[in-house]
Protein backbone atom coordinates (compact mmCIF):
# COMPACT_ATOMS: atom_id res chain seq x y z
CA UNK A 1 0.00 0.00 0.00
CA UNK A 2 1.40 3.57 -1.10
CA UNK A 3 0.47 7.09 -0.47
CA UNK A 4 -0.22 8.30 -4.02
CA UNK A 5 -2.63 10.87 -3.93
CA UNK A 6 -4.10 13.68 -1.59
CA UNK A 7 -7.19 15.34 -2.30
CA UNK A 8 -7.33 19.04 -1.48
CA UNK A 9 -11.17 20.33 -2.64
CA UNK A 10 -11.38 23.03 -4.14
CA UNK A 11 -14.05 25.34 -5.98
CA UNK A 12 -12.62 25.65 -9.44
CA UNK A 13 -10.11 23.50 -11.21
CA UNK A 14 -8.89 25.56 -13.54
CA UNK A 15 -8.02 28.49 -10.92
CA UNK A 16 -6.40 25.84 -8.67
CA UNK A 17 -3.90 24.25 -11.43
CA UNK A 18 -3.52 28.02 -12.09
CA UNK A 19 -2.45 29.13 -8.09
CA UNK A 20 -0.57 25.75 -7.72
CA UNK A 21 1.70 25.69 -10.64
CA UNK A 22 2.06 29.45 -11.01
CA UNK A 23 2.37 30.64 -7.55
CA UNK A 24 3.59 27.88 -5.71
CA UNK A 25 5.25 26.16 -8.34
CA UNK A 26 4.26 22.54 -8.65
CA UNK A 27 3.70 20.97 -12.50
CA UNK A 28 0.73 19.23 -13.56
CA UNK A 29 1.02 14.98 -13.67
CA UNK A 30 -2.11 14.10 -14.89
CA UNK A 31 -5.11 15.81 -16.49
CA UNK A 32 -7.67 13.39 -17.86
CA UNK A 33 -11.45 14.84 -18.85
CA UNK A 34 -14.29 13.20 -16.74
CA UNK A 35 -18.19 14.06 -16.95
CA UNK A 36 -19.94 17.67 -16.51
CA UNK A 37 -16.73 19.51 -16.80
CA UNK A 38 -15.09 17.87 -14.09
CA UNK A 39 -11.46 16.02 -14.43
CA UNK A 40 -8.82 13.98 -13.06
CA UNK A 41 -6.97 16.95 -12.36
CA UNK A 42 -3.42 16.20 -10.28
CA UNK A 43 0.07 18.38 -9.62
CA UNK A 44 3.61 17.10 -8.00
CA UNK A 45 6.29 19.11 -6.48
CA UNK A 46 9.52 19.33 -9.20
CA UNK A 47 11.27 18.18 -5.62
CA UNK A 48 9.34 15.16 -6.02
CA UNK A 49 8.18 14.21 -9.46
CA UNK A 50 7.17 10.90 -8.60
CA UNK A 51 6.34 11.83 -5.29
CA UNK A 52 2.25 12.23 -4.08
CA UNK A 53 0.09 14.09 -6.26
CA UNK A 54 -2.07 16.81 -5.34
CA UNK A 55 -5.59 15.85 -6.59
CA UNK A 56 -8.19 19.03 -7.12
CA UNK A 57 -11.19 17.65 -6.09
CA UNK A 58 -14.09 19.60 -6.93
CA UNK A 59 -16.35 17.98 -4.22
CA UNK A 60 -17.28 21.71 -3.31
CA UNK A 61 -19.15 22.68 -6.31
CA UNK A 62 -20.73 19.10 -6.64
CA UNK A 63 -21.41 17.95 -2.99
CA UNK A 64 -23.61 20.46 -0.82
CA UNK A 65 -21.28 18.70 2.37
CA UNK A 66 -18.02 19.01 1.23
CA UNK A 67 -19.08 22.75 0.40
CA UNK A 68 -20.11 23.19 4.29
CA UNK A 69 -17.17 21.67 5.37
CA UNK A 70 -14.15 23.22 3.08
CA UNK A 71 -16.03 27.01 4.91
CA UNK A 72 -15.79 25.84 8.13
CA UNK A 73 -12.73 24.87 8.48
CA UNK A 74 -11.52 28.16 6.06
CA UNK A 75 -13.87 30.59 8.86
CA UNK A 76 -12.03 28.67 11.61
CA UNK A 77 -8.62 29.28 9.77
CA UNK A 78 -7.42 25.50 9.70
CA UNK A 79 -5.24 24.43 7.44
CA UNK A 80 -6.62 21.54 4.92
CA UNK A 81 -3.00 20.56 4.02
CA UNK A 82 0.87 20.93 4.64
CA UNK A 83 3.82 21.13 2.97
CA UNK A 84 7.04 20.71 3.53
CA UNK A 85 9.61 23.28 2.91
CA UNK A 86 13.07 24.12 3.27
CA UNK A 87 12.66 27.95 4.59
CA UNK A 88 8.79 29.12 5.88
CA UNK A 89 10.66 32.82 6.50
CA UNK A 90 11.65 32.46 2.38
CA UNK A 91 8.58 31.04 0.77
CA UNK A 92 6.88 33.98 3.31
CA UNK A 93 8.60 36.92 1.14
CA UNK A 94 8.30 35.23 -2.07
CA UNK A 95 4.70 34.35 -1.84
CA UNK A 96 4.18 37.65 -0.37
CA UNK A 97 5.57 39.14 -3.30
CA UNK A 98 3.20 37.54 -5.37
CA UNK A 99 0.59 38.54 -3.45
CA UNK A 100 -0.37 35.46 -1.59
CA UNK A 101 -2.75 36.30 1.28
CA UNK A 102 -0.93 34.78 4.49
CA UNK A 103 -3.43 34.31 7.36
CA UNK A 104 -0.62 33.60 9.87
CA UNK A 105 2.92 34.68 9.55
CA UNK A 106 5.76 32.37 9.95
CA UNK A 107 5.69 31.45 13.83
CA UNK A 108 7.93 28.82 15.78
CA UNK A 109 6.33 26.41 17.30
CA UNK A 110 8.75 24.60 19.52
CA UNK A 111 11.33 23.14 16.74
CA UNK A 112 8.64 23.44 13.72
CA UNK A 113 8.20 26.79 11.79
CA UNK A 114 5.09 27.70 10.25
CA UNK A 115 2.65 29.95 8.61
CA UNK A 116 -0.95 29.79 6.42
CA UNK A 117 -1.50 31.03 3.71
CA UNK A 118 -5.21 31.37 1.58
CA UNK A 119 -5.10 29.04 -1.59
CA UNK A 120 -7.75 31.45 -3.48
CA UNK A 121 -9.70 27.94 -3.94
CA UNK A 122 -11.28 27.86 -0.89
CA UNK A 123 -8.67 26.55 1.24
CA UNK A 124 -5.82 27.45 4.14
CA UNK A 125 -2.55 25.40 2.97
CA UNK A 126 0.34 25.27 6.15
CA UNK A 127 3.97 25.37 5.04
CA UNK A 128 6.22 23.76 7.77
CA UNK A 129 9.83 23.34 8.28
CA UNK A 130 11.61 21.92 10.81
CA UNK A 131 14.18 24.32 12.79
CA UNK B 1 -7.85 35.78 15.88
CA UNK B 2 -8.90 32.92 14.50
CA UNK B 3 -9.74 29.43 16.41
CA UNK B 4 -6.72 28.17 14.66
CA UNK B 5 -4.55 30.95 15.80
CA UNK B 6 -5.92 30.91 19.33
CA UNK B 7 -5.25 27.16 19.20
CA UNK B 8 -1.67 28.04 17.93
CA UNK B 9 -0.96 30.45 20.74
CA UNK B 10 -2.65 28.13 23.63
CA UNK B 11 -0.24 24.77 22.45
CA UNK B 12 2.67 26.98 21.95
CA UNK B 13 2.13 28.15 25.42
CA UNK B 14 1.22 24.72 27.06
CA UNK B 15 3.86 22.81 25.59
CA UNK B 16 6.84 25.16 24.17
CA UNK B 17 6.97 28.28 26.92
CA UNK B 18 10.31 27.02 27.94
CA UNK B 19 12.67 28.98 25.67
CA UNK B 20 15.97 28.09 26.83
CA UNK B 21 14.79 24.37 26.23
CA UNK B 22 13.57 24.79 23.15
CA UNK B 23 17.18 26.05 22.09
CA UNK B 24 19.08 23.38 23.42
CA UNK B 25 17.01 20.55 21.78
CA UNK B 26 17.05 22.66 18.31
CA UNK B 27 20.91 23.57 18.68
CA UNK B 28 21.47 19.75 19.29
CA UNK B 29 19.48 18.70 15.83
CA UNK B 30 21.78 21.65 14.35
CA UNK B 31 24.91 20.65 15.21
CA UNK B 32 23.97 16.96 14.06
CA UNK B 33 22.88 18.23 10.76
CA UNK B 34 26.30 19.73 10.42
CA UNK B 35 28.33 16.82 12.15
CA UNK B 36 26.09 13.63 11.33
CA UNK B 37 29.44 12.32 9.53
CA UNK B 38 31.42 11.91 11.82
CA UNK B 39 31.06 9.54 15.29
CA UNK B 40 28.21 10.98 17.29
CA UNK B 41 26.28 10.10 20.42
CA UNK B 42 24.43 10.96 23.37
CA UNK B 43 27.09 11.64 26.02
CA UNK B 44 29.07 13.64 23.93
CA UNK B 45 25.32 15.41 22.57
CA UNK B 46 24.29 16.47 26.34
CA UNK B 47 28.28 16.97 27.37
CA UNK B 48 28.16 20.23 24.74
CA UNK B 49 24.69 21.23 25.40
CA UNK B 50 25.45 21.39 29.22
CA UNK B 51 22.53 18.96 30.57
CA UNK B 52 22.04 15.35 31.30
CA UNK B 53 22.16 12.52 28.40
CA UNK B 54 18.42 11.53 29.81
CA UNK B 55 17.03 14.92 30.20
CA UNK B 56 18.18 16.02 26.55
CA UNK B 57 17.24 12.29 25.09
CA UNK B 58 13.40 13.03 26.26
CA UNK B 59 13.44 16.42 25.19
CA UNK B 60 14.97 15.84 22.08
CA UNK B 61 11.63 12.87 21.60
CA UNK B 62 9.59 15.52 23.20
CA UNK B 63 10.31 18.43 20.14
CA UNK B 64 11.24 15.65 17.27
CA UNK B 65 9.39 12.27 17.55
CA UNK B 66 12.49 11.04 17.43
CA UNK B 67 15.50 10.09 20.11
CA UNK B 68 18.61 11.64 18.84
CA UNK B 69 20.44 8.58 17.71
CA UNK B 70 17.30 8.09 15.32
CA UNK B 71 17.01 11.10 13.95
CA UNK B 72 21.12 10.66 13.09
CA UNK B 73 20.41 7.77 11.44
CA UNK B 74 18.00 9.51 9.21
CA UNK B 75 19.55 11.97 8.51
CA UNK B 76 22.59 10.01 7.75
CA UNK B 77 20.47 7.60 5.29
CA UNK B 78 18.85 10.57 3.44
CA UNK B 79 22.53 11.84 2.63
CA UNK B 80 23.77 8.37 1.49
CA UNK B 81 20.33 8.71 -0.82
CA UNK B 82 21.56 11.73 -2.03
CA UNK B 83 25.16 10.09 -2.63
CA UNK B 84 23.84 6.81 -4.58
CA UNK B 85 21.16 8.85 -6.85
CA UNK B 86 24.61 10.62 -7.51
CA UNK B 87 26.35 7.39 -8.54
CA UNK B 88 28.63 6.87 -5.86
CA UNK B 89 29.73 3.34 -4.95
CA UNK B 90 27.79 1.58 -1.93
CA UNK B 91 30.69 1.02 0.66
CA UNK B 92 31.97 4.88 -0.30
CA UNK B 93 28.51 6.27 0.77
CA UNK B 94 28.84 4.36 3.68
CA UNK B 95 31.66 5.68 5.36
CA UNK B 96 31.02 9.27 3.98
CA UNK B 97 27.66 9.54 5.89
CA UNK B 98 29.44 8.14 9.08
CA UNK B 99 28.20 4.81 8.94
CA UNK B 100 31.05 2.25 9.92
CA UNK B 101 30.09 -0.30 8.57
CA UNK B 102 28.68 -1.51 4.90
CA UNK B 103 26.49 -4.16 6.76
CA UNK B 104 25.29 -2.04 9.77
CA UNK B 105 24.53 0.69 6.08
CA UNK B 106 22.28 -1.93 4.25
CA UNK B 107 20.60 -3.40 7.22
CA UNK B 108 19.71 0.41 8.40
CA UNK B 109 18.73 1.66 4.15
CA UNK B 110 16.45 -1.26 3.92
CA UNK B 111 14.82 -0.98 7.55
CA UNK B 112 14.31 2.61 5.98
CA UNK B 113 13.54 2.30 2.68
CA UNK B 114 12.55 -1.03 1.74
CA UNK B 115 15.49 -1.37 -0.64
CA UNK B 116 18.94 -2.28 -0.16
CA UNK B 117 21.75 0.52 -1.01
CA UNK B 118 22.45 -0.81 -4.13
CA UNK B 119 18.72 -1.62 -5.05
CA UNK B 120 17.99 1.76 -4.26
CA UNK B 121 20.63 3.03 -6.88
CA UNK B 122 19.51 0.72 -10.05
CA UNK B 123 16.18 2.31 -9.11
CA UNK B 124 17.63 5.50 -9.04
CA UNK B 125 19.00 5.46 -12.49
CA UNK B 126 16.48 3.56 -13.77
CA UNK B 127 13.85 6.53 -13.04
CA UNK B 128 16.94 9.17 -14.47
CA UNK B 129 17.10 7.00 -17.70
CA UNK B 130 13.54 6.96 -18.13
CA UNK B 131 13.17 11.18 -16.95
CA UNK B 132 15.82 11.63 -19.32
Amino acid sequence: MKIRVLSIPVQNQDNALKFYTEKLGFVKKFDIPLTEGNRWLTVVSTEQPDGPEVLFEPAPKNFEPAKTYQKALFDAGIPCAQFDVESVQEEYVRLTKLKVDFTVKPTDMGAARIAVFNDTCGNLIQIAQLI
Amino acid sequence: MTFYEKEILRIRTLCFSNVKQTETVISTRTYIDNNFDKELNLNFLSYIRFTSKFHLLRLFKKYYGLTPKQYLITKRINESKKLLENGMGVTESCYLVGFETPSSFSTLFKSRTGLTPSEYQKKSNFHKVNHN
